[in-house]
């Protein structure tokens, strides 16, 4: 009981570390079977001071990140690929890491950006994507991370109705 | 006049003709742009894969309308949409017109046209490799002679 509401005295900016500037590093992992696109979409990636890790198998990108649950922050996917479609990977990646997936196509049919939309993907982008497109994808890493400890501050607010609205940190922290 | 700039000058008229004729488009320019010292031969590498594939993908479409009993259009489709997709990321324009009508038969079944948008790409592709190979020849030509490519946009 009184660590949820420890929690809940807590404001999300306080926890979740926003950047300030530019976040570098991030680490992305890159999916698409075109050898081309791949590489271009690699040195972008290098050149917006990225970690990137590119696969050209859907099935090698699931198994890397099975492998090293917490070595990714963001996954960028083709969507037509040969051993398994691109939607699939991102309902797999969804349902076992819930990690933010941004997918990516040459086609730009309203049915298949809804497809994505539908199946979980933070972000969809019309290729050939350009660097400015990829420069911003940290967002989506904060945003989802914004949200998980919204969803636990919610969870946790339960306790909160009972309680006095105005009251002082310290009384919190000694009513444990 | 100086043999860097004269150099300098026709690999200008050239890039700016490629631009011109529709063989290469911006996405070329944000290749070009890409380049840096952590990877001087960006452009050359990147054309390089291109044009592997390239092959790859057209022998694939050849194999699967020779098919006599019957084709696989979805077969073709699949190496047609791939090219498609590879062409628009180095900027090679033509070709990647040509996939775009390449497609509609596909999606016709009609294996005539489709035999004609193979022959059509085929011959893009050949010219669009001569031309960057003049190109690429061009920018050793300038590094060469100690000078710097000159950014084109």
């Amino acid at each position: 009981m009184s660590t949820a509401s420890l929690i809940t005295t807590w404001k999300v900016r306080d926890v979740v570390p926003v950047p300030d500037q530019f976040p570098t590093s991030l680490r992305v992992l890159v999916v698409d079977d075109d050898p081309t696109c791949l590489i271009f979409l690699e040195k972008m990636l290098r050149n917006c001071s990225y970690d990137v890790t590119k696969c050209n198998r859907a099935e090698t990108a699931l198994l890397k990140l099975r492998e090293n649950r917490n070595g990714f922050d963001i996954v960028i996917s083709d969507v037509h690929m040969p051993d398994m479609d691109g939607f699939k990977l991102l309902e797999h990646i969804g349902l076992e890491m819930d990690l933010p997936v941004i997918m990516m196509s040459a086609d730009d049919g309203k049915d298949v950006v809804m497809k994505g939309v539908t199946h979980g993907a933070c972000d969809y982008l019309i290729k050939p994507v350009r660097i400015e497109a990829l420069k911003n994808i940290w967002q989506h890493v904060v945003r989802k991370r914004k949200n998980e400890w919204k969803d636990l501050e919610q969870s946790g607010s339960v306790e909160e109705g009972d309680r006095q609205p105005k009251q002082s940190e310290d009384a919190d922290y000694s009513s444990s | 006049m100086d043999v860097v700039n004269q150099l300098q000058r026709q690999f200008i008229d050239y890039s700016a003709s490629l631009h011109r004729e529709g063989f290469l488009d911006d996405q070329f320019t944000q290749l070009q742009k890409l380049q840096d010292d952590n990877s001087p031969d960006f452009v050359v590498e990147v054309a390089s894969l291109f044009f592997e594939d390239c092959e790859k993908l057209i022998n694939n479409m050849a194999r699967a309308l020779e098919q006599q009993q019957g084709v696989d259009f979805k077969q073709v489709d699949a190496s047609v949409h791939q090219l498609k997709g590879s062409s628009s990321s180095i900027g090679a324009m033509r070709v990647k017109d040509v996939c775009i009508a390449f497609r509609s038969f596909c999606e016709a079944q009609n294996r005539e046209g489709c035999l004609r948008c193979l022959q059509q790409v085929t011959h893009e592709y050949s010219l669009l490799k001569n031309k960057l190979q003049t190109l690429f020849r061009l920018q050793q030509q300038i590094l060469a002679a100690g000078g710097s490519i000159p950014v084109v946009e």
